[in-house]
């Protein structure tokens, strides 16, 4: 039979385990709105039995374990589509803000200049001698090409934007790598593994953090030590205790001189750019190098069949002074080709239009698109005659023409395949579209984020009703083993004052 | 089986469908503010396309109005200048018919060329018609008058070319030609100095009548009824013309009515329906805030001693 100090040490012993309960209880309360916090549960269990003949007497309770109530494979699939979310949306807020003002399809737009433009050599058509008619097709070029260079730049200053996001991210990705794996380090360190709760959590969060930045992958060893790689796989950024900083170079020269992203493992350099997918870092390379270069492309396209088309048909008539026309567009210092009116330095058969190559062709021709000084100067300059002939206005009809004409801009076939009506409309539902997938991909994404995540709560979140009734019942437990003492206190008391006199 | 609810998680869900709310909520106000259902091509691609290709359509329709206003205003000059053209041409008859009558006596002849030189000078400027800055009867040589006289001799040159004027009035349609030449409308087609060149038998007749020369007169009256029947022909020529820009104008208004009316389908704002749904929307704003508010009051801790 136990002695009464067997029985004190029972007392003792529920109250260790209650008040031990109570604390982790506290604990969860106090981090009840802590983001990526996993409630936390005391294991109690019963003391080791000692046995006296048959009989075995109970010894009280113990907390074996603080348990973290999680599911590490819902964390992983809330990484992943973190990432995924997180470069949605950088796509679309992206994309959408460019669209406001290339998608005009109102009087402003590239669309109303382009017809504009081509409605004057109409205009000027009914009075080929008149000086203001044909200051009137002088002014709507330049507007026209103003107009094309300032969308052509606000996309470029949205690259820009995108290259300086690239910077700043790989800092804060390298940060977070180098936290994670001081995390792992002492995870992986603890005498079990999924012991050290709050630890775990730090690093659950702050892995979430590091997927909206980048697209990883991760997986997790036997020791609870997480290895991160990016989406591709092509290059490690966290293993065990060690993180692998990526580095950022320019290689480029003049407006393509971009930031270029590499990882640098133990020494060896590789260049990861391409490969980074999602993530706000994918989505902004994505952005930079692809998206926005793309809507650049059908600009540059646009204005070389401007400038090839308006600058033969200029060739083929006569202006006022009876002489055959000169070059419509010209840049001043470039001479362009008599056999297509482009400049000279723009590239026409490229030889295959495929990977980011294709993007080269025609590039940088909305740059290089200016009104001939000379027909500034002088807009009487304008071949507007088929003949010599002041009122003949036979070339102004056909260059009138070529604004509704078919084949006059090239995709990057080699050769015209569609209109410039055709062209602004592939334009403006090519951004449409890529808006709305990107909106609909944004909203999917968060969609299902916020499914896993009340996924997670739902197992993993604190419930402040749950632990204020575990509070109740830990309290009366404490009340109760209190009371258990005090009970064997006086009977301790009994025997020491009555019996022991 | 019961699903647990964490505290945070309950109020992220609320959040979330509270901020899906507020968005409807502003992309209706947007669209009832603006009247436009279609601001910017992510909003709907399809339709921002169809919006962008009615409104090319209505523009080159414009467009051509514009260019049919502008042909009409030539043919207008055109055909009032050989309208009276055909006044001075039967004037010129009238004349002739009287100098072969016999009752007239010589002096009454020398009157009668007098008118006719007069008349003549009046040809000469008729010929030289300008309209917005142009000689309408000079071909595509618009900058130079179309008939220039022999400061000696009184001859008269046509110094226009035969080239037409066309404008595009239509998509596809075959141009109008805005002008005739002078030498269709004053010289019959025929060279300087023939039969059918106004100014020359207008010349014959004032010589005829001077001479008193009734047979010189007969072989002008004769000629000059070939160039009336001419003038007429172009001036039927020039009035069929502007017939068909007043058809052209008509067909292109209706169209554009039409496109616009295309147009305003896909782009403006179905009012019915964004109104309802902001109304239906800020009810359920109204009641996810109070259900909010409710559920953030209750709590097992309240009843906690």
């Amino acid at each position: 039979m136990p002695g009464l100090n067997a029985s004190l040490n029972i007392a003792l012993s529920g109250l260790q385990a209650q008040q031990a309960a109570l604390n982790v209880v506290g604990h969860n309360i106090a981090n009840v709105n802590t983001p990526g916090y996993t409630r936390e549960v005391a294991n109690i269990t019963s003391g080791k039995a000692f046995v006296e003949g048959d009989v075995y007497y109970g010894s009280g309770a113990n907390v074996t374990s603080v348990q973290g109530i999680r599911d590490r494979f819902l964390n992983l699939q809330i990484t992943q589509e973190t990432a995924k979310q997180a470069g949605a949306q950088t796509r679309y807020t992206t994309v959408n803000a460019v669209s406001t003002t290339l998608g005009d399809t109102g009087t402003t737009g590239v669309s109303a200049q382009l017809q504009a433009f081509f409605q004057s050599f109409q205009d000027l058509a009914a009075r080929p001698e008149d000086t203001s008619l044909q200051t009137n097709v002088v002014g709507k070029a330049q507007n026209l090409v103003s107009t094309l260079q300032t969308q052509y730049q606000g996309l470029d200053d949205q690259r820009s934007n995108a290259d300086q996001a690239v910077g700043s991210l790989v800092g804060q990705i390298n940060t977070l790598t180098s936290q994670i794996a001081l995390l792992n380090q002492s995870i992986s360190t603890a005498p079990s593994a999924d012991t050290n709760n709050d630890a775990i959590d730090q690093r659950q969060a702050l892995t979430d953090k590091l997927a909206g930045l980048v697209g990883i992958n991760v997986v997790q060893g036997s020791r609870g030590e997480l290895q991160i790689t990016l989406d591709s796989g092509a290059a490690v950024l966290v293993s065990g205790s060690s993180s692998y900083d990526l580095v950022t170079k320019r290689t480029g020269s003049g407006s393509d001189n971009y930031l270029q992203v590499a990882s640098n493992m133990a020494g060896s350099v590789v260049d990861v750019t391409s490969n980074i997918k999602d993530g706000q870092l994918g989505a902004n390379l994505d952005l930079r190098d692809n998206i926005l270069v793309g809507f650049q492309a059908q600009l540059d396209q646009i204005a070389a069949g401007l400038a090839s088309k308006v600058n033969l048909g200029q060739k083929a008539g006569f202006a006022q002074n009876g002489l055959a026309g000169v070059d419509f567009f010209q840049n001043a210092s470039v001479a362009n080709r008599v056999s297509d009116g482009l400049p000279i330095s723009i590239a026409v058969t490229p030889a295959v239009k495929s990977g980011s190559g294709w993007t080269d062709f025609y590039e940088g021709m909305v740059n290089l698109l200016s009104v001939n000084s000379a027909l500034v100067a002088d807009p009487s300059l304008i071949a507007a005659g088929g003949s010599a002939a002041a009122g003949d206005n036979a070339n102004a009809l056909a260059m009138a023409q070529l604004g509704s004409a078919n084949n006059t801009v090239d995709t990057g076939t080699g050769s015209g395949t569609i209109g410039f009506t055709g062209a602004i409309g592939a334009l403006i539902t090519d951004l449409g579209t890529q808006t709305q997938n990107y909106s609909a991909q944004n909203t999917t994404q968060q969609n299902l984020l916020s499914a896993l995540q009340t996924q997670r709560d739902s197992l993993s979140g604190v419930n402040l009703d749950e632990e204020a009734s575990n509070l109740m019942t830990l309290q009366r437990g404490y009340q109760a083993s209190a009371r258990f003492l005090s009970v064997i206190n006086s009977l301790a008391d009994q025997l020491m004052t009555q019996l022991g006199r | 089986m019961t699903f647990r609810t964490s505290s945070t998680g309950q109020q992220r869900q609320n959040l979330l469908d509270l901020q899906a709310t507020q968005d409807r909520l502003a992309l209706n106000q947007a669209q009832i503010a603006s009247g436009k259902r279609v601001t910017q091509p992510g909003d709907d691609p399809v339709a921002a396309a169809l919006i962008l290709d009615f409104g090319t359509s209505i523009d080159s329709n414009t467009q051509f109005l514009k260019q049919v206003d502008s042909a009409n205003s030539f043919l207008q000059s055109a055909s009032d200048a050989v309208g009276t053209t055909i006044n001075d041409a039967t004037r010129l008859q009238e004349l002739a018919q009287q100098g072969l009558s016999s009752t007239n006596a010589g002096s009454a002849r020398t009157a009668m060329a007098a008118e006719v030189s007069s008349i003549r000078a009046n040809l000469l400027a008729l010929g030289n018609t300008q309209a917005q800055g142009k000689y309408i009867f000079s071909g595509t040589n618009t900058k130079v008058p179309a008939f220039t006289a022999d400061p000696l001799t009184g001859a008269v040159t046509y110094a226009g070319n035969n080239g037409l004027i066309n404008l595009n009035v239509s998509a596809g349609a075959a141009p109008v030609a805005t002008n005739v030449t002078g030498s269709q409308a004053f010289q019959g087609g025929g060279t300087n100095g023939s039969a059918t060149d106004i100014f020359q038998v207008t010349s014959d007749l004032q010589a005829a009548l001077t001479a008193n020369d009734t047979a010189a007169i007969q072989v002008a009256a004769t000629r000059l009824q070939t160039i009336q029947d001419n003038l007429n022909q172009v001036q039927a020529d020039l009035g069929g013309r502007q017939a068909g820009l007043t058809n052209t104008q008509a067909t292109l208004t209706s169209m554009n009515t039409t496109l616009q009316g295309l147009q305003s389908n896909q782009q403006d704002t179905n009012f019915a329906q964004a109104i309802t749904q902001y109304s239906s929307d800020t009810t359920i704003q109204s009641a996810t805030l109070s259900a909010m508010a409710k559920t953030n009051k209750t709590s097992l801790f309240d009843y906690l001693a």
